[in-house]
């Protein structure tokens, strides 16, 4: 192996790469996700919980009930968020028609500790953007007036559940674990994918285009072309990752452990772009190559991800700041895997070198 | 007529010839291997469950028993201790559980762990009451739910206003409709308490999303209307992923198989010889098209049976499928090199899947969703009929810019454009140039922007879901700027290419005739495509600023004002050159909002 011959195609590579101005829209593409994911979330949020965004208004939803007088009707008024009304059925769905009521429910006779079940008509207007936070604000009130039933009823019940009691939930739990759990990992990750198809283009593109020859009759080894296109490639990765995590940052997500999760990440995209030059170097052909590599990764993550302590976990884990993350042994393990497959691929290419020169 | 089909076929079977030679014989066995191994990994990642937040949290609790409560969720590291141990360290856990009591601290972990914990929680308090013997003492409220269809348009909500709030005095809302008398429910349960049971422990056993959108697939039991109180939550949004996975995955993947044959043809200028064929390039284009459309209808058909849907989705899949085949022979025909194809698929699939994907999030909630086509499937595999009107909402502007697509790459498939070096930019730039014809500027003109149309409509609509979901004002500020400024980069395409190729700048004549054509042009295709369709969204407040109806205005007030916009452009790149494009069009930009502010906000009062 000689560093230079190295540096000098990996130089070619990234000259290669601004040139062609690509990299921008990978940059674009990065910029476009944060944004998307931002969105998302904002949008999810205000719609389990609309009052998370506006501060000022409180907003109260007009409910009508019908039938029987039970303690539901105490329950519904209790909320600050419904204005109720006793109400006809039929005059009250004529107003929810006309949108002047998000709900109207109607209650049976059916007594509190009667055999049968208390059948409560919920009506709500179809496709309604309202519907759905009307509906998540009464399931809380519903769940009260099941638990009263349950009590009066309890009589009856073979078997209860252990009673655990949580703390009041606060408005806007977020979607840590969405952030957290999935786009973390999603997101660092991605570089890694992006670099390892990046390498069997740059592989299959020199064959296709039978610039092999060429190369292969200048002093710089085939093994080091291959290092060098991989250093290219790898280079890009903890860059690209690292302003994930920098746009995330900007997006108010903190992800802890920064540096222990680039050095992972860089050493797992080592090992998928080491896999994907064996691809490329076995079928010569950006189709065959790209086409096994892709089906093989896809394997290879669902297998991974279904593993306990993977390291996709593991960043999870690192991301969190959760204890236990057993970081340096994960780290340990994909370096000897990274160390036996620089071998493989280090022998394989010069096997390559050395008949095409014969060859050709 | 049977000649051209006959040729079409003819390069067909080349393609597919073709392709099997370069896939060779020692990929069709790996991939068989593969595809193998794919099933028994899907079969051990089924069993063996998602093991992506392992450990997340630590809860810390007094007595072992509790941890039934957890029911095995992994994402909680245990650990017990006595009451006092837990009380003195409780900065050390996420949780913790002291005397049938859970503290947590308030942080954000700490609350989402709170969270988790209850959702668990609730999950083991179903597992007992669904085992009780008298079901209705452990579910004795049942809630039937009844959809009723608001006879007003849906605006109200789609333009972000609480409208179904009524008012604060104590006075009950009176109907100004006629009220139809409604017979009140009966208050027995129509469903026997087994099936009721069954529903319920099918609901406690499989507590992941992915489970749950395997029951959504399955025949709805009969119970479906009748929940309790638990049941009772509004749709699951991330549901829909899956789809995206399941049917859009594929197709994905087929394209790229497309876009490389087209880039190979380019290679060392291997295309040549079929280019030497006296057959016409739109020929050779739907000849190679075909295999891989027969192919994505097939692994499409294969999903649907496999899901267990009715056919009819192969509907809806349609336009997208034309729609990714389009722009795989496009990127095929532009990128330079490998790299070059990969960035820009990468690119282009996030951005389709993510206009695929985002509104179909929502598609039980609200009607925006409808313009992704993947809703349409979302709301088939409920059971739910398609109307023609929503076919046509959902998927025309992508039949349309498929069509123009292929337009343009039928107009290109020629040796010229094919095998030349020229960088990016300038490549898209000459294919359009080369679709628009400089013997007769300002027709072409005209012509480009009914065309762009579509584009801008797609464009606008990925904005309007966007923003959709942001506050009000705010919503609607972004969503003016952003619709301007895609009109006016769509109107200062064709001038750009026609008049500003090099060094050259057109006169002053030249840039006013050539505004006046863009204007029309994009007057004619706004108003064209208004009349097929699009009444739905037009409607409400969001749909007037993208799509500003002038139902009381004259019509010379857009043309005047998208005349007057193309022409800030020209003016901007004619003095400053073509550093000044950007500014040209901000500058557009800025005009075009405040037409569009004055009118809308001049309404809204």
């Amino acid at each position: 192996m000689n560093a230079r011959h190295i540096g000098i195609i990996a130089k070619k590579e990234f000259l290669g790469l601004n040139h062609e101005k690509t990299i921008l829209l990978a940059i674009l593409l990065q910029l476009f996700v944060a944004m998307f994911s931002s969105f998302l979330m904002v949008g999810l949020t205000s719609m389990y919980d609309p009052s998370s965004l506006s501060t000022s208004t409180q907003v109260r939803y007009g409910i009508a009930i019908d039938g029987a007088n039970t303690t539901l009707d105490g329950l519904l008024a209790e909320r600050p968020d419904f204005t109720v009304y006793r109400m006809d059925l039929s005059t009250g769905l004529a107003a929810l028609k006309e949108r002047k009521l998000a709900a109207v429910i109607y209650v049976p006779p059916t007594a509190a500790d009667a055999e049968n079940p208390v059948q409560v008509t919920l009506y709500t207007l179809q496709n309604d953007i309202q519907t759905a936070v009307v509906q998540v604000k009464l399931k809380e009130v519903l769940l009260e007036y099941e638990e009263q039933l349950r009590e009066v009823r309890s009589p009856r019940l073979s078997a209860t559940p252990r009673e655990v009691q949580f703390p009041i939930p606060q408005r806007s739990e977020g979607f840590y674990e969405f952030v957290y759990g999935l786009l973390v990992p999603l997101l660092v990750f991605m570089p890694a994918i992006i670099a390892a198809s990046l390498i069997i283009d740059l592989i299959t593109e020199e064959y296709q285009h039978n610039t092999l020859e060429t190369l292969v009759a200048t002093p710089i080894s085939f093994p080091d072309v291959v290092w060098g296109k991989v250093l290219a490639c790898e280079l890009l990765v903890p860059i690209q990752a690292g302003v994930w995590l920098l746009l995330l940052a900007v997006n108010g997500i903190r992800v802890q452990n920064l540096f222990p999760i680039l050095i992972l990440v860089s050493i797992a995209s080592f090992i998928l772009i080491l896999l994907a030059a064996l691809t490329a170097l076995h079928y010569r052909e950006r189709t065959a190559a790209q086409f096994i590599f892709s089906t093989a990764l896809v394997i290879v993550i669902l297998f991974v991800v279904a593993v306990p302590g993977n390291p996709l976990n593991v960043i999870v884990r690192a991301a969190t700041g959760a204890p236990g993350m057993a970081l340096p042994e994960t780290l340990a393990v994909l370096g000897v895997a990274a160390m036996v497959l620089g071998y493989v691929t280090h022998r394989y290419a010069g096997r390559i070198g050395r008949l095409a020169q014969l060859g050709g | 007529m049977q000649g051209t089909l006959a040729s079409v076929l003819t390069v067909a079977r080349w393609e597919v010839k073709r392709s099997f030679t370069t896939l060779g014989r020692n990929v069709l066995p790996l991939s068989v291997v593969l595809f193998v191994l794919l099933l028994l990994v899907t079969g051990y990642t089924a069993q063996s469950g998602m093991h992506l937040q392992d450990g997340i949290y630590s809860v810390g609790i007094d007595d072992p028993a509790l941890a039934v409560i957890l029911g095995g969720d992994t994402r909680f590291r245990v650990y017990t201790a006595d009451s006092s141990t837990l009380e003195d360290n409780r900065g050390s856990y996420d949780l913790v559980i002291v005397e049938g009591r859970v503290l947590r601290p308030l942080t954000e972990r700490g609350r989402a762990a709170a969270k988790s914990l209850e959702r668990d929680y609730d999950q083991y308090v179903a597992s007992v009451y669904t085992r009780a013997d008298d079901l209705f003492a452990a579910y004795p409220l049942w809630i039937e739910l009844e959809p009723v269809k608001s006879e007003l348009s849906f605006d109200a909500t789609q333009s972000g206003q609480y409208l179904s709030v009524w008012q604060r005095s104590g006075e009950p809302p009176v109907p100004e409709g006629p009220v139809e008398a409604v017979a009140p429910p009966a208050p027995d349960l129509p469903v026997a308490e087994e099936v009721l049971r069954e529903g319920l422990e099918r609901d406690a056993g499989t507590p992941d999303q992915i489970a749950r959108y395997t029951s959504l697939l399955s025949d709805e039991p009969e119970y479906s209307t009748f929940r309790t109180p638990s049941q009772l939550s509004p749709p699951l949004p991330f549901d829909s992923i899956i789809f995206v996975f399941a049917f859009i995955f594929p197709l994905y993947f087929t394209s790229q198989f497309f876009m490389m044959s087209v880039m190979q043809e380019r290679i060392e200028r291997k295309g040549e010889i079929l280019l030497s064929t006296p057959v016409a390039p739109s020929v050779i284009i739907l000849g190679k098209m075909l295999p891989y459309l027969l192919g994505m209808l097939a692994v499409s058909t294969a999903v649907i049976l496999a899901a267990g849907a009715p056919l009819s989705v192969l509907l809806p899949l349609l336009p997208v499928i034309l729609f990714f085949l389009a722009f795989a022979l496009l990127i095929g025909m532009v990128s330079r090199s490998f790299k070059e194809l990969s960035f820009i698929s990468i690119f282009f699939s996030t951005v389709a899947t993510t206009y695929l994907f985002f509104p179909s999030i929502f598609a039980q909630v609200h009607v925006i969703s409808l313009i992704s086509p993947l809703t349409l499937i979302v709301l088939q595999l409920q059971g739910e009929t398609i109307t023609a009107g929503q076919y046509l909402y959902s998927t025309a502007l992508f039949y349309l810019t498929s069509a123009v697509l292929f337009l343009v790459g039928a107009v290109n498939f020629n040796a010229e454009r094919l095998f030349n070096e020229l960088d990016f930019f300038p490549r898209v730039r000459e294919f359009i140039a080369a679709s628009l014809s400089r013997d007769h500027p300002y027709r072409s003109l005209v012509l480009l922007n009914i065309l762009l149309i579509p584009f801008i409509f797609m464009a606008q609509m990925m904005a309007l879901v966007l923003f959709f979901n942001l506050p009000m004002p705010w919503s609607l500020l972004l969503l003016i700027g952003t619709a301007a400024f895609i009109e006016e980069f769509a109107k200062s395409i064709g001038i750009y290419t026609l008049f500003f190729e090099g060094d050259a700048r057109p006169g002053w004549k030249t840039l006013v005739l050539a505004s006046a054509a863009t204007g029309i042009g994009f007057l004619l295709g706004e108003k064209l495509f208004l009349l097929v369709m699009l009444t739905q969204v037009t409607e409400s407040v969001f749909g007037s600023i993208l799509f500003l109806q002038q139902g009381i205005l004259l019509l010379w007030m857009p043309l005047l004002l998208h005349t007057a916009c193309v022409f800030v452009t020209g003016l901007v790149l004619r003095t400053g050159g073509k550093r000044w494009y950007l500014t040209g069009l901000l500058a557009a930009t800025v005009v075009h909002s405040l037409y569009n502010l004055y009118f809308i906000l001049g309404w809204m009062r």
